[in-house]
């Protein structure tokens, strides 16, 4: 099973991710990743959210402890 | 909402589809978009080309296109033709129904019913619906079933969020009474309060269409489009569709007392291919029995996508078998519904260019 942190370093096309980093600042940070995002809060946390409550947040951090919510 | 039909059968469908193909590389150059992302997104979704109608072309040339070929190879006759159901979102006037546009320039019986209905992604289920009680009627013996949208046509080329999934097409389908006793389990449900979810906001009553409503704007994600345009909120379409259809299909299946596996083919709404994928791996069915080729290869035609599937990927299959298959469509309104139904020994099952 993999971490939240390895599959959000997979869905933003890195080796790791670290809770500080700043998520407008990946290369890959666009409207398919944020989809991407969004399928993976359905599956794998039975959590409905929307395009721009990602783009709200700032940090990796903010994106777990969205996503552990 | 739960439904049963008695003893109506499907016994042909032509899908029709302009000759024109669009490459998704052909259009990149159309999007706010690095090269590497448009590819991602091309991969991701599943996009490569995708039929465009010509300017000029209306549904009815699409639908007459159709019906003409049927007509010539002897697959039906013109004045079997009790009913005329015509759904589409791209009518060609506001009034009168474009079914009836239809019926006059083939040169139908008066002894008919034409009507239109206003529906898309899940057109094809609502209109089988609509022929099915028509055929209630004891006079009303063959119904044919008209799904046709031009939606290209709507959809700004520089909206990368809908323009590389959309198809212009037509799909003919034959419905009639059946000889043989059977029922036909199929359930609807929907949600006007999410009517914007798709939606073309001008051109209409409330807002008609103006040079103001036709000046481009672009949103947060780097898309254009004016108030003339489809709008889809991706997010919103793709969280309804994955919250409704798996236990729309869970029901569907139990009421009819089925079990997943006896299934053998689901023949879905065609979004896109990571859709679809997502939707299958949630119901825990084969991707294999769930097709998810139709945005790739002929673009997304709303009512017309189930009908595409079914002839592309089944065709002649369903003229010397019979197979037991699953529909849902979901989308516009929103409106999402499912059927469960016995396909097979048809007339025809294939596709044409237009």
């Amino acid at each position: 099973m993999k971490t939240i942190y390895e599959k959000l370093a997979e869905l933003l096309e890195v080796d790791v991710v670290s809770d500080e980093q700043i998520l407008e600042d990946f290369e890959s940070w666009d409207s398919l990743t944020v989809l991407s995002i969004i399928a993976l809060a359905s599956e794998n946390y039975n959590l409905v959210l929307r395009a721009d409550e990602i783009r709200e947040l700032k940090t990796v951090g903010n994106l777990v402890s969205k996503l552990k919510d | 909402m739960n439904l049963i039909f008695k003893n109506k059968v499907i016994t042909g469908i032509l899908t029709v589809l302009p000759a024109n193909e669009v490459k998704f590389e052909d259009e990149m150059e159309n999007y706010n978009f690095s090269l590497a992302k448009s590819l991602k997104l091309k991969m991701a979704m599943g996009y490569d080309k995708h039929r465009i109608v010509n300017d000029g072309v209306n549904v009815s040339d699409l639908c007459i296109h159709g019906l003409n070929h049927l007509f010539e190879n002897e697959l039906l006759k013109k004045e079997d033709i009790d009913a005329l159901i015509l759904v589409t979102q791209s009518p060609e006037y506001f009034m009168p129904p474009t079914s009836n546009v239809i019926q006059g320039k083939l040169g139908l019986k008066q002894d008919m019913i034409c009507m239109d209905i206003n529906q898309g992604c899940a057109g094809f289920e609502i209109g089988l619906y609509q022929a099915f009680m028509l055929l209630d009627q004891a006079e009303i013996k063959k119904v044919v079933l008209l799904n046709a949208d031009l939606l290209s046509q709507k959809v700004s080329k520089r909206d990368r969020n809908s323009n590389p999934l959309i198809g212009d097409g037509a799909s003919v389908t034959i419905v009639e009474k059946s000889e043989i006793a059977n029922t036909i389990y199929a359930n609807i449900k929907m949600d006007g309060s999410a009517f914007d979810t798709l939606i073309i906001p001008a051109g209409g009553f409330k807002t008609p269409s103006t040079p103001e409503t036709g000046v481009m704007v672009e949103d947060a994600a780097g898309n254009f489009r004016s108030l003339d345009n489809l709008v889809m909120k991706g997010d919103d379409v793709f969280n309804f569709v994955q919250r409704e259809v798996p236990p729309m299909i869970e029901q569907l299946l139990e009421k009819a007392q089925i079990k997943k596996e006896e299934v053998d083919f689901y023949m879905f709404h065609q979004p896109n291919k990571f859709m679809l994928n997502k939707l299958a791996d949630k119901l825990e069915i084969p991707r294999d029995k769930m097709p998810s080729n139709v945005v790739e290869n002929f673009g997304n035609a709303s009512g017309v996508s189930i009908p595409t599937a079914i002839t592309y990927n089944l065709g002649e299959r369903l003229v010397h078998e019979s197979l037991l298959i699953c529909l849902a469509g979901f989308g516009v309104g929103l409106t999402w519904a499912s059927m469960l139904v016995k396909m097979g020994n048809m007339k025809f099952c294939k596709l044409i260019n237009f």
